[in-house]
């Protein structure tokens, strides 16, 4: 519960930014996805039970802000967690060129999700989110990518300085 | 091993949980579906628990937005004229407070104007947030339940047409923009009174579906609201024709509008608070009804 409760202020903190701040940005459609980058940042260093049920929140809580009827956020971010957990022994978190790669490359493959999921449930057409694409998904996971360095060097300082040593979690945890 | 060895072992619970939260993800998709209530009663308490946040967070950007545009010209004055400097800010500074006052005066006075011109029972109400999805287009506005908003209401401002509310919290409301896939309202083209949909495009456009071929309809045309179906009364305006396409064949047309609002940046709204009176009974039946009073 300890270390559940200031991860979870973190990520309603970030959604706040995400819904206030970032809408303020001139190009408004496309600003970086600060909880998706979070969820990866969950997934490498903490357990899979905390980080999880940590996953599980952010999604849910994405779907509570968005015009998203059905709620696939939930879904689909707890996926992107355990996704990562299960490829982070094989990766290492550092660099920017690999934080780059891997948040832009989990960012198209959740809109690829999203779009899959979109397209399966809901009743009317969805012809044009295919365009969007190109248009939309490919600059915001590039966005995504590129203030994930960033943002993963943030959320280290943050854990450290609340948990003493980000790898705490990680062995505690579970 | 036993069962319960098979259970107990890391491996296979971690197993079971990744199981559990995908399955609970796609049971609360199905619940959301469904409309329970249980869903709807956590969804409002998380939201009353965020959006105060969420509206905390807009009046620190607009006051940090409100200071830059005020100082933000007068940073390369000389040092000898200090004193010039400091009038001309004092006055840039009232200035910018006019203009800002000005501003939002014009902006209140048409939203009045508009009220009166409407006999619609509405609500104010202010924008405090966006969604945080780039997939779908909603608000968050600072009217909810306790003010007498529900789901499904219309939602629009002196220009037109906004969206409708998609979720409710006590305090605050989700409205689900007209710009998003998942709206769709009942129109018609205001000069030829051709029937149509107008569904949401993403970005700020919309399209006009089930119009048919043989319809004429032009680019600059009006749609406004139907107010056959949905909660939005008669003669709202939705927006303005932008493209229209005969090409290929079929019974329909392609047309695309633009909406009149500039759902990009919208500030204040109006939640509309009275529904649509149900149609009246056909008039056979209302006939038969008279004949059997007389009987």
């Amino acid at each position: 519960m300890k270390r559940f409760v200031p991860l979870l202020l973190a990520g309603i903190l970030l959604l706040i930014l995400q819904t206030t701040w970032l809408s303020f940005f001139p190009i408004q459609r496309i600003r970086p996805d600060l909880l998706l980058i979070f969820t990866l940042y969950l997934a490498f260093l903490f357990p899979p039970f905390l980080g999880g049920i940590l996953a599980f929140f952010m999604g849910y809580l994405m779907d509570l802000f968005s015009g998203n009827t059905l709620g696939f956020y939930t879904f689909s971010r707890t996926l992107v967690f355990f996704a990562t957990q299960f490829l982070k022994e094989r990766f290492y978190l550092e660099g920017f060129s690999f934080q780059f790669l891997f948040a832009f490359i989990f960012s198209v493959l959740e809109g690829g999700l999203l779009l899959i999921l979109i397209n399966g449930l809901e009743p009317v057409s969805f012809g044009n989110l295919y365009s969007s694409l190109f248009t939309f998904l490919l600059p915001q996971s590039f966005c995504t990518g590129l203030v994930s360095p960033l943002l993963f060097f943030l959320f280290k300082k943050g854990t450290s300085l609340l948990f003493r040593q980000p790898e705490q979690g990680i062995k505690a945890g579970g | 091993m036993r069962i319960r060895d098979l259970f107990l072992s890391r491996r296979y619970s971690l197993f079971i949980f990744i199981t559990f939260l995908l399955l609970f993800a796609l049971v609360l998709m199905s619940l959301r579906a469904k409309q329970r209530k249980g869903m709807e009663f956590f969804d409002a308490l998380l939201m009353e628990i965020c959006s105060p946040l969420q509206k905390a967070s807009t009046l620190v950007i607009k006051t940090v937005q409100g200071t830059f545009q005020k100082y933000v010209f007068l940073v390369n004055l000389e040092r000898e004229n200090r004193m010039l400097k400091q009038k001309i800010a004092e006055l840039q500074e009232e200035n910018h407070r006019t203009k800002e006052t000005k501003l939002a005066m014009d902006r209140l006075k048409q939203l009045l104007q508009f009220r009166e011109k409407n006999s619609l029972s509405m609500i104010g109400a202010e924008v405090i947030g966006q969604d945080p999805s780039s997939w779908f287009k909603s608000v968050t506005i600072d009217k909810g339940e306790r003010d007498g908003v529900k789901k499904g209401m219309a939602v629009i401002s002196a220009a037109g047409v906004i969206g409708q509310i998609l979720k409710t919290a006590p305090h605050y409301a989700t409205v689900l923009l007209l710009t998003d896939y998942n709206s769709a309202i009942d129109s018609i083209v205001q000069r030829t009174r051709a029937k149509a949909i107008v569904e949401g495009k993403g970005e700020n456009r919309c399209q006009l579906k089930y119009l048919l071929r043989t319809e004429e309809v032009a680019v600059g045309d009006a749609v406004v609201t139907s107010g056959l179906a949905g909660n939005f009364h008669k003669g709202l305006m939705v927006g303005e024709i932008k493209k229209v396409d005969k090409k290929g064949h079929g019974v329909f047309q392609y047309a695309e509008l633009t909406p009149s609002v500039d759902l990009t940046k919208l500030e204040e709204v109006f939640v509309v608070m009275e529904p649509i009176p149900p149609p009246p009974p056909p008039k056979e039946e209302k006939a038969k009804k008279g004949k059997k009073i007389k009987k």
